[in-house]
């Protein structure tokens, strides 16, 4: 029998393919006769077309076709924003896509397009932030009420329950607004063939985006077709079909031809989603000992007039973290004309651990106490509110473990009171935090007449690991070796998935896996009970047993190839659905984590230095350490761009202004400290049988306060306002 | 990108020789391909130059003589450079990243042009881009502008690490024109934007630089170069200090300072440099003298951290020096 490869380092099977260059991305296809489209977008924040000189660019060399308003394509709605591409004059934010220019080559289509000339009637946008924070309003959508009061008997405000508290801190956070920046720009070729429509595109959610493309080209879903094999990263901007995927397949459909478009980096900032800048209001009222009496957090969120969606910074965060008798969360966003704003890895939780979790550690200053003390003493065994248990939490042990990995207790309380020559050496510490959420998943499992087999759902390898763990899984339920098991995934054709976010792909598809492939093994004891060609003809069904390969009773066996072969069956397959696990009346479902981290400040030029970092994660069962350590070590690399680097300059017209990746800062590899990634490993079965939880995103949550701790401890000074740039330390 | 003739040079004579106006020379070409991607260079012929005789580095008796066509990180690992100016060698490879390093020529360094995002954007105007186009960057993002040196009609910094280190070694820049050769100091290369931004050098059109050329550094001279960024590789100064200093006893007998990511131009600081000759360089005469480096400083709304981080820098840069600790 094949060692169950489960819990295993193994490499990624996609891992040669990809340094090899041999992985062909969405940008990489280039069917017959294909041409390239080039977007237009607005230079301007707000307004009206009035007209769009595209004659210049018409004839210039290769043009195929220049679509505008007012030469408009045949669109519906679909997209992820809320309003269709092309089919009116509006500008609703600097760098919304006007138009698309069609040619021979991409470099003939960028420079038509270049040629170009927009009127404007020109009306000021709404476009910044803090300016807008008295326009807030309470939202309507979002997946957590947004305000949760929950206060003790007799207690009846919350401002009241932090004016009897003893020690009370308080303070306003702040951060801009951000963008993924996955490695891959968005890209779309799309194949008019057979009545059909191919669209290669890096997505998270081939199915959806099938869905959505359909939908906007008024088409059966049927018809659409999506590939998407290998993606370049995600982190939630792939998630949702942005206007340049349905502006090229109804492009492709004009001219008749295949059409490639690329986004510019530029385009990648405006005409695809990003994360929602957040202001934050949190007080803590506490006890001598500790103890917390009041937990009141409000948030503010830009939200796109585009839509849709917008951090819910307390909601996911001080919502369920601790233990305190009264408690307040309240979510408003200030709605914006800017690019559309959507999920970004760990979205509220980035931004709401940042503002509880650096609360946490002003509080342990004014008590004099213990950061990770202060936690444990309001440690929740069960969800303010609702108070029902977490199926599987061992978050004391992340912060036992943690501190004595990082060395914790070496840690001085007073600012400033180690140095190492001209460097003040600070640590710090906080609280991570996920949602454990699974979604509609189907697998299909397919045994193979050759001895192999196949595993496949619709998801996508964002770079997670997917292609890795669903041949871990199959080769795990199966018994056979992992070489045997072939994966399959990325294709909007394949037994449907909701698609890889919310860290839930791996707890969808285990469970989901483990039934198909019990459903397959039963077909395939009804061949070996009923065929006459088979050895185990005649065998009581319930006598027979499926191991390692192969079917067993009555002292013989049959390996499931030798059966299909002898029984002249192709294959025998099975597909099997989960959906949403576990009773949620009875239990609450979160991942936990602890990051220790240490800094270094040079005391004349303020520089800061990220000198380590420890990471402990409690997430179940790890079905694959490595996968799962890249997993959060990039989730962590988030945290250190949200707490030292990231943030859009948005300038008052709209304007973007460090729309490219050599002024929008993301850490390099000098930048990063050696990462000490630690998993617990206890399975939640309670969750799901398979004990998983999922690891996308959960690295990232309080990266940047375990940072902002670890300067204050260095220097004394307690940033609020991402990122810590040099002018905040000097 | 515009449509544009391409030609390489035979030699120098033929290069200098061609019509200027519209011409482009081409060495590594990581500014100028950038800049004719994102149409801010739009030239209408580009000439090649690779092919040139510019190469070489060499230490005689009296200096160091760089080819312009060495690449960056030729000259960064160069013995000669290492032992002899580490400020050159420091400077150098704390710019860009290998791979520019490995394609860039040290003539096209010292002309690189500024990373104001204003400039680079050809959607907003830009005195230096189009004259008379207006700046943006005085009201708008202007974080990483200069406080040195600017005027009213531009506040954009001068890029170059490499610069600052030749301004603070006297370097001599050696160019050749249809008229004939020159030689330039490097202090004199640069222009203050004045009225005029757009007009960055004092090189006359259609001039080549043919080689660098830095003066023996004193025996027992010692010399850093300090960078401080946002980040810790692959980005420009927010401010920088190349510092070369040579003791008496205890007391300063000579001191070079100059600037970067902080001016108009590379900035040399000789009130620093006399507040520290003849002086014991403690920590309160290196600071006190350091104040002399933002005389006259003109902050904007973004950037007036850089006033206090220029003296912090100069300071840090100045001690690691007397101390050995680098
Ligand atoms: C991502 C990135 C990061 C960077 N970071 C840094 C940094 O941290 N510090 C830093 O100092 N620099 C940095 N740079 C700038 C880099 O050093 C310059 O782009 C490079 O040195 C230019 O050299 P080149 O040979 O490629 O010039 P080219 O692009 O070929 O030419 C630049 C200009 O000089 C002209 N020219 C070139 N050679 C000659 C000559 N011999 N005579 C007359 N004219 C000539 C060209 O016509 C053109 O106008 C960075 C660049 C990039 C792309």
């Amino acid at each position: 029998m094949a060692d169950s490869p489960l819990g295993r380092p193994v490499n990624r099977v996609d891992g040669r393919r990809k340094v090899t260059g041999t992985a062909a991305y969405a940008a990489d296809q280039h069917p017959d006769r294909m041409v390239h489209g080039h977007l237009l977008v607005s230079d301007v924040g707000h307004g009206t077309i009035r007209s769009m000189d595209t004659a210049a660019a018409r004839s210039a060399p290769g043009v195929l076709a220049v679509f505008t308003p007012f030469e408009p394509l045949a669109l519906a709605a679909g997209a992820g924003q809320n309003w269709v591409p092309l089919q009116d004059t509006l500008v609703r934010y600097h760098g919304q896509v006007i138009g698309i220019v069609v040619a021979d080559t991409f470099e003939q289509a960028r420079d038509a397009a270049a040629l170009v000339r927009t009127d404007y009637d020109e009306t000021p946008p709404a476009a910044s932030f803090a300016a807008g924070i008295p326009t807030a309003t309470v939202p309507t959508g979002g997946w957590e009420p947004p305000v949760v009061d929950i206060l003790a008997d007799g207690v009846t405000s919350i401002d009241e329950a932090l004016a009897a508290s003893p020690v009370v801190v308080s303070g306003n956070y702040s951060q801009p607004s951000k963008h993924h920046n996955a490695m891959e720009p968005h890209a779309t070729v799309a194949d008019w063939r057979d009545g059909g429509l191919v669209v290669h595109g890096g997505t998270q959610a081939p199915a959806g985006h099938a869905r959505s493309i359909a939908a906007a080209l008024r088409l059966d879903p049927a018809q659409v077709r999506v590939l998407s094999p290998y993606v370049g990263g995600g982190f939630g901007n792939k998630a949702t079909t942005w206007a340049d995927a349905v502006v090229t397949a109804a492009a492709a459909r004009a001219v008749g031809r295949p059409v490639k478009t690329v986004l510019t980096r530029p385009q990648t900032f405006t005409v695809t989603g990003h994360r929602s800048a957040v202001a934050q209001a949190i007080a803590l009222g506490a006890d001598h000992d500790g103890t917390l009496i009041a937990l009141k957090h409000d948030a503010w969120s830009s939200l796109s007039g585009s839509g849709s969606v917008f951090e819910s910074a307390p909601g996911t965060t001080s919502r369920m973290l601790y233990r305190t008798a009264n408690l307040h969360v309240g979510q408003k966003v200030v709605t914006l004309d800017v690019p559309p704003s959507t999920f970004m890895r760990a979205p509220g939780e980035e931004s709401g651990s940042f503002a509880l979790e650096c609360a946490m550690d002003e509080l342990a200053t004014a008590l004099r106490m213990d950061p990770v003390a202060l936690r444990l003493k309001n440690y929740a065994t069960v969800l303010p509110g609702r108070n029902v248990p977490w199926s599987s939490k061992h978050l004391d042990e992340c912060y036992r473990v943690g501190a004595s990995r990082f060395g914790w207790a070496r840690r001085r309380a007073t600012p400033s009171a180690v140095a190492e020559g001209d460097w003040w050496v600070g640590m710090g510490m906080a609280t991570a935090v996920y949602p454990a959420n699974r979604f509609p998943t189907s697998v299909r499992v397919r045994l193979l007449a050759d001895g192999t087999a196949a595993v496949s759902t619709a998801s996508a390898d964002l770079g997670t690991g997917m292609w890795t763990v669903l041949a871990q899984l199959g080769a795990d339920r199966l018994g056979i070796a992992m070489d045997r098991v072939r994966p399959e995934l990325g294709d909007s054709a394949l037994p449907a998935n909701f698609g890889a976010f919310g860290s839930a792909s791996t707890a969808g598809v285990a469970p989901a896996l483990r039934d198909a492939a019990a459903a397959a093994v039963r077909s395939l004891t009804e061949i070996a009970v009923s065929d006459e060609r088979s050895v185990l003809h005649g065998a009581d069904p319930a006598g027979v047993e499926y191991r390692a390969g192969a079917l067993h009773a009555g002292g013989r066996s049959v390996t499931f190839g030798a059966l299909l072969t002898a029984t002249g069956h192709p294959a025998v397959e099975a597909t099997a659905s989960g959906g949403p696990g576990g009773p949620p009346a009875e239990y609450a479902f979160h991942s936990f984590g602890a990051h220790f981290c240490e800094v270094r400040v040079n005391r004349w030029t303020a520089e800061l230095r990220l000198s380590r970092i420890t990471t402990v994660v409690d997430a179940g069962t790890i079905v694959n350490p490595k996968t799962a350590r890249n997993q959060i070590e990039g989730g962590m690399l988030f945290g250190v761009g949200q707490a030292l680097f990231e943030g859009a300059q948005v300038e008052p017209n709209g304007r973007i202004a460090n729309a490219n990746l050599a002024d929008y800062l993301i850490p390099v590899n000098a930048d990063v400290p050696p990462m000490d990634v630690h998993f617990l490993d206890h399975p939640d079965t309670v969750f799901n049988p398979a004990g998983v939880r999922g690891v996308g995103e959960i690295g990232t949550v309080g990266v940047a306060a375990a940072i902002a701790n670890a300067v204050f401890n260095a220097t004394g000074r307690r940033v609020r306002d991402l990122p810590i740039t040099v002018e905040k330390l000097l | 990108m515009r449509p544009f003739r391409f030609d390489v040079a035979r030699s120098v004579e033929d290069a200098v020789h061609r019509p200027a106006p519209g011409l482009a020379y081409l060495a590594g070409g990581t500014t100028l391909v950038d800049l004719m991607k994102l149409e801010v260079a739009n030239p209408a012929a580009v000439l090649d130059i690779n092919r040139l005789p510019l190469r070489g580095i060499r230490s005689d008796g009296p200096g160091l003589r760089i080819g312009a066509l060495e690449r960056m990180s030729a000259v960064a690992g160069h013995p000669a450079v290492t032992s002899g100016y580490p400020l050159l060698a420091e400077a150098l490879r704390h710019s860009a990243s290998p791979q520019v390093r490995n394609m860039a020529s040290i003539g096209g360094n010292l002309l690189q042009r500024t990373r104001c995002g204003y400039f680079r954007d050809v959607r907003t105007g830009c005195n230096k881009r189009v004259p008379g186009s207006g700046c943006p960057a005085i009201e708008g993002e202007n974080r990483t502008h200069a406080v040195l040196g600017t005027s009213d009609t531009c506040v954009a910094t001068h890029p170059s690490d490499l610069a600052v280190a030749l301004v603070a070694l006297d370097a001599t820049v050696l160019v050749h024109g249809a008229g004939g050769r020159r030689a330039l100091p490097i202090a004199d290369l640069y222009l203050l934007p004045g009225s005029t931004p757009d007009q960055e050098t004092a090189l006359r059109p259609g001039e080549l630089i043919t080689e660098v050329t830095v003066p023996a550094l004193p025996a027992g001279t010692r010399s850093t170069y300090l960078k401080i960024r946002d980040r810790q590789s692959y980005e420009f100064a927010l401010c920088s200090a190349a510092v070369a200093l040579r003791m008496r006893g205890r007391v300063v007998r000579e001191v070079r300072v100059a600037a970067g990511g902080v001016g108009t131009r590379p900035w040399r600081l000789p009130a620093v440099e006399d507040a520290l000759t003849g002086r014991a360089p403690r920590p309160d005469v290196v600071a006190a003298a350091a104040a002399h480096a933002v005389d006259g400083a003109r902050p904007l709304s973004q950037n007036r951290f850089k006033v206090l981080l220029l003296q912090r820098t100069i300071t840090r840069a100045v001690l690691s020096l007397v101390d050995g600790r680098g």
